[in-house]
């Protein structure tokens, strides 16, 4: 016969433990199955309880006054030939047991560190991001992603840190159009052709730079706003730290005396205004930079790696400042255009971008730039280069100053030129004599 | 029926006057005779014919019966039935589904009706504890509907604009159903009503009049458990159900101007819901917009951004974003009311960060 | 409740005494019922929970045997019975078998809920008996709809509601009566007043004095019975059963009586003054019984011992089989939520 454990009960759902108060029999007695074995007090109730089985009280297990969990065995009934059990520890101060606790997970896989490619940066080196919103952890090398475009890039085993800084999403995180247009072009660094929103005036050339250190996160005590960028002020932003990046930047100044063009401009004011022209000052300026250009190639010129490429045309691009940002049409073939021509071409795409009437074709091709600093009354301007273009030229307020001519005081407009220029092809020296052109151009301007 | 109903375009019939709401048809070609129903004609129809086809189907209710319903659901079922199948009850929501799940032991088919969907909290235990478990405890089905009108946008004030659905979502044993076209709320009330167990049936009452549809006269169901793509699209998913769908569509209009193309996604049935269409739709989109007009925390969208979250985490090119109500009672005053529900705006807005996200 | 506030007079004049009696072999089955009952909740109550065969809670409905029993004995087959958690009898008479409702509190997969439920939580529609939920008065408006749809169909079938009368405090049990009563339905409500909801005393449940008192507030006739007499119930329950299956309508039957236990096997009743339960166990309602029908010669001394030893034998055997049948599966937790063709 099979001994037959005798527990102690749950009396009641929220009983845990139960102490014995008294045996009604002791070890060696006989036993009959429903027959009063034992007494035990709990916290809701005293009970008597019956034995489970006949036979004989093989081991008492609990003594009295003893306290135990439930489920405890706290006697054995048997036959009388069986060896005596262990006694079970009095119920410990904890109860609950405690589940064993998980195995640490393994880190998730992230992709190799080797960056493919890419020229190699004199920069510093890029921190892992620090995010602050969107919670995504930074990938090799402080790559923003998602888990889609992780998928995307292990699938076709494309690092990211070969699209760091392409991305076109917020805070240049990689989209799932990034990685797929990567992918499509057959993994290579270059940058995806854009969907041209209209202030976008580059040709896609790619830059050689590689990754530019993250922003550090944004920490603010106060109230903010935040309002997403618009596609035309993100192309903006993105180019001017680009061209930052790309070009060796130098601006230098000269002070031209307008006084010539003035008049000249005076004395044609009415002529233009019958062919429907209105004059302003403009005009002049491109006409000398296109003078100048001619004479002084390489600023009208481009890199692409240590190429140079110089360009047969000359297209001037008038940098026109609207509501929503800036932007650059461009009058093509100056060169071959009269001070008349020059002038209805200027107003002519003025006009078409103040209305947003412009053509994609309006925008692009640009050789060299101009743009107006003074207009809002502005001494002098250090503008930054209108990529892939190796120079730009900023106009100061035309503002009359006593000047010294032969040693004699005079009043005479003057206006401060800046040139910014790309000291990778173009030198200082080459620059100043650009801008000494220009100069001789206006101050001997006709009249 | 259902499979053809998959293909078919929502197009424009006309613009319903001083509604501020557009009237949507379906593709249908007219190959049989069809006529221009409202969601609550639907409603109506699918109760009648599926009272007609099965005696042990009845209605019990308040109102029900000699007024025809407070929102003329059971108009003239009492003439035609008698006063044996639609029953005018005592104001006891207890009682009325208790008697509901009695008579449903006994094998008849109950639709107990809750004059506004808010007064089924008093009903909360017998349709939680008792029929939702029977199956479950002893194998006996409970093929009762509970159905009755949810949602905001009338002014109604708190105690009539609720929706509860999410304390039914929350009992396994029960199914919960929430149409927003005039087809799916005849198909699903015949769903209801045939399924051998508890269905809470809750029609929004905003979409009572203002939705139109022409409907097929033979016999279709909906069946429970499967969602519909109202408008298939390639940017973002939009999930929601109940009258917001009209809101994501209005949405999906005016955004497609701008080049983003939602898909909005009906859910039609929250227990048990189509996951698998929500992941489809999830994997393709890569962006997902949960939307409902219920509050914010314990609203069905929590439970559908885990469940992206944890089964298409791979595919999501963006954060889960959710659109609903703030977690207040629904307000009386209009300005009120206007602020707690979520608007055409904001789905725009919240799809316009997402795409450029 | 004071005992010295228990006057029998009172007591005897509240009661409607029984006009009738039923036939020989009926008195025999009210016997064995009552008996068969009152040793199955011993052997649950006293033994196997405190073996630890039974988890969970167990309530027992001692000294309250002549209720389910005198009202059951006479039922058809195809009435519906819904009874609470001290109407062990209902279930016997209605043809579970013991070792159905031992498996089930031993929460074998072989109980009336196969492992789901526990305890008195039990029920088969092919018995005609719906289980209770623990929010107790629940079962009143399913009763009530139990009868509006044999009215409906027009059968002349009968519907039994036990509950006690902690639960006639709850929404349900009014909600539930009224709409019973405004559509006369054939149901039979029947409150085991036994005067203590767990340690609730009846002067802390409600400010009538009697149940059935309420009967009149909701248009349905009220009787009050000595529930420990089990020929008073039967004529009680029979005439109301008579009346609902000629489409009078429902009745409500307050049966007096005495929770000759604590709420549950845990409680000791300790809030229950000591000479209550004095006073109520010389009105035992099947000791009253065996000498009355002793006195009548219907049974014998021997024959209440033969038939005690048939009984005892009965439950041994059925103890021995659930005992050993199989707990469920645990995936089985998931099984049976939804309706699955099979």
């Amino acid at each position: 016969m099979a001994d037959t454990k005798v527990i102690m009960p749950q009396m009641g759902e929220s009983i845990f433990e139960g102490t014995i108060t008294k045996w009604l029999k002791k070890k060696g007695d006989k036993i009959q199955r429903d027959e009063p074995l034992f007494e035990i007090s709990t916290d809701k109730i005293d009970s008597e309880i019956p034995s489970p089985a006949s036979g004989v009280v093989q081991d008492i297990l609990v003594k009295e006054g003893q306290t135990v969990q439930i489920n405890t065995v706290v006697a054995v009934i048997g036959d009388g030939t069986s060896t005596p059990a262990e006694a079970p520890k009095e119920a410990p101060k904890e109860t609950r047991k405690e589940a064993p606790k998980a195995s640490p997970t393994e880190p998730p896989k992230e992709a190799p560190k080797e960056v493919k490619g890419t020229a190699p940066i004199d920069g510093p080196v890029p921190e892992t991001d620090e995010e602050e919103e969107g919670g995504e952890e930074g990938g090799p090398e402080g790559t923003r992603s998602s888990p889609l475009v992780r998928r995307i890039a292990k699938e076709h085993g494309v690092d990211l840190s070969a699209l760091a800084g392409k991305g076109t999403g917020i805070n240049g995180r990689i989209t799932k159009r990034d990685i797929l247009s990567y992918v499509e072009q057959g993994g290579t660094a270059e940058k995806p052709a854009a969907k041209a929103p209209a202030a976008r005036p580059a040709a896609p050339v790619p830059p050689p730079a590689a990754a530019p250190p993250p922003p550090p996160a944004m920490k603010f005590a106060g109230e903010v706003e935040r309002v997403p960028m618009t596609q035309m002020r993100k192309s903006i932003a993105e180019h001017m730290v680009m061209s930052r990046r790309t070009s060796a930047h130098v601006t230098t100044f000269f002070e031209v005396d307008c006084s010539r063009i003035m008049k000249a401009r005076e004395n044609s004011r009415a002529e233009f205004e019958r062919s429907g022209v209105k004059l302003t000052v403009t005009p002049f300026f491109v006409q000398a930079a296109a003078n100048a250009l001619k004479k002084f190639p390489i600023v009208n010129s481009s890199v692409d790696g240590d190429t140079i490429v110089y360009k047969r045309p000359v297209n001037i691009g008038i940098a026109v400042s609207l509501e929503t940002g800036l932007i650059v049409p461009v009058v093509k073939n100056v060169d071959q255009k009269n001070l008349l021509g020059i002038a209805n071409a200027i107003n002519d795409v003025g006009e078409r971008a103040r209305n947003k009437k412009l053509t994609p074709d309006d925008v692009k091709d640009g050789t060299f730039t101009i743009t107006n600093p003074g207009q809002y009354g502005a001494l002098i301007g250090t503008p930054i280069i209108n990529q892939p273009q190796v120079a730009i030229m900023g106009m100061g307020a035309i503002k009359k100053r006593a000047v010294v001519i032969d040693d004699a005081i005079a009043i005479r407009p003057m206006i401060i030129l800046s040139l910014s220029f790309d000291h990778r092809v173009i030198d200082g020296a080459v620059a100043d004599q650009f801008m000494a052109e220009v100069q001789k151009q206006l101050e001997n301007w006709p009249v | 029926m259902e499979a053809r109903r998959k293909q078919s375009q929502f197009r424009l019939l006309h613009w319903y006057p001083n509604s501020g709401f557009w009237l949507l048809a379906s593709g249908f070609p007219p190959t049989q005779h069809m006529a221009l129903t409202t969601y609550v004609e639907a409603i109506r129809q699918g109760i009648w014919e599926e009272m007609e086809k099965d005696e042990r189907v009845f209605v019990l209710g308040e109102d029900v019966g000699i007024y025809g319903g407070a929102f003329k659901v059971t108009a003239g079922m009492l003439e035609k039935f008698g006063e044996w199948r639609i029953i005018d009850t005592p104001i006891s929501e207890s009682a009325i589904v208790g008697a509901a799940i009695g008579a449903a032991l006994m094998g008849m088919r109950p639709i107990a009706e809750m004059q506004f969907a808010d007064f089924i909290s008093c009903a909360f235990d017998q349709i939680t504890n008792f029929a939702a478990k029977c199956r479950y405890r002893w194998g006996a089905g409970v093929p009762i509907v509970v159905r009755g009108p949810s949602g905001g946008g009338v002014h109604g004030g708190p105690f009539h604009s609720q929706n509860p659905e999410m304390y039914f979502v929350h009992t396994p044993g029960l199914k919960v159903v929430c149409p927003s076209t005039a087809y799916d709320a005849k198909g699903l009330i015949k769903a209801a009503i045939r399924d051998p167990d508890p269905v809470i049936y809750f029609e929004h009452k905003f979409l009572y009049r203002r939705v139109k549809e022409e409907l097929p006269t033979d016999d279709f169901v909906v069946p429970i458990g499967k969602a519909s793509i109202r408008r298939p699209g390639t940017d973002i998913s939009v999930l929601t159900y109940g009258a917001m769908v009209y809101n994501a569509l209005d949405a999906a209009k005016e955004l497609e101007r701008e080049g983003i193309d939602l898909e909005v996604v009906d859910l039609r049935s929250l227990l048990p819901f189509d996951k698998e269409t929500i992941l489809e739709s999830v994997k393709k989109t890569n962006k997902v917009i949960l939307l409902h007009e219920d509050t914010r925390i314990g609203g069905f969208a929590g439970e559908l951004a885990a469940i992206i979250s944890d089964e298409a985490f791979e595919y999501l090119d963006g954060p889960i974003r959710r659109i609903t109500a703030p977690d207040t009672p629904v307000p009386y005053s209009p300005p009120l009311e206007e602020f707690f529900l979520p608007k055409v705006s904001d789905i725009v807005n919240v799809a316009r960060e997402l795409y450029a996200y | 409740m004071n005992v010295k506030d228990i006057n029998p007079e009172i007591l005897a004049r509240q009661v409607v005494p029984p006009t009738r009696l039923p036939p020989d072999q009926t008195l025999l089955d009210l016997l064995y019922y009552m008996k068969l009952t009152r040793e199955l909740e011993f052997r649950i109550e006293r033994k196997l929970y405190r073996q630890g065969k039974i988890v969970g809670g167990v309530y027992v409905g001692r000294g309250q045997e002549a209720i389910a029993v005198g009202s059951c004995i006479n039922l058809r087959a195809d009435d519906v019975v819904c009874p609470s958690h001290r109407d062990m009898g209902a279930f016997l008479i209605r043809g579970m078998s013991l070792r159905t409702i031992l498996a089930q509190y031993m929460a074998r997969k072989t109980g009336a809920t196969r492992g789901k439920d526990g305890n008195m939580h039990m029920g088969d529609l092919k018995h005609n008996l719906i289980p209770f939920v623990s929010m107790l008065a629940d079962n009143v408006p399913v009763a009530a709809g139990i009868g509006l749809s044999f009215k409906m169909r027009g059968q002349d079938r009968v519907a039994l509601c036990f509950f006690g009368d902690g639960a006639t405090s709850r929404g349900d049990w009014h909600e539930g009566v009224n709409m019973a009563s405004v559509f006369k339905v054939p149901v039979v409500f029947i409150c085991n007043n036994n005067q203590y909801a767990y340690s609730t005393p009846l002067e802390r449940q409600m400010a009538v004095e009697n149940v059935a008192d309420r009967a009149e507030a909701y248009g349905l006739p009220g009787e009050i019975v000595d529930g420990n007499d089990v020929l008073a119930v039967w004529d009680a329950a029979t005439r109301a059963i008579e009346r609902a299956r000629s489409g009078q309508g429902p009745t409500l039957i307050e049966c007096k009586t005495f929770r000759m236990t604590g709420h549950s096997a845990h409680d000791d009743a300790g809030y229950v003054p000591a000479e209550l339960f004095e006073f109520w166990e010389e009105r035992d309602p099947i000791n009253k019984f065996e000498r009355f029908l002793k006195e009548r010669g219907i049974i014998t001394a021997s024959g209440i011992e033969d038939l005690q030893k048939r009984i005892n034998r009965e439950i041994d055997e059925a103890i021995q089989i659930a005992e050993k049948d199989p707990f469920p599966d645990p995936e089985d937790c998931l099984k049976d939520v939804y309706y699955e063709e099979s």
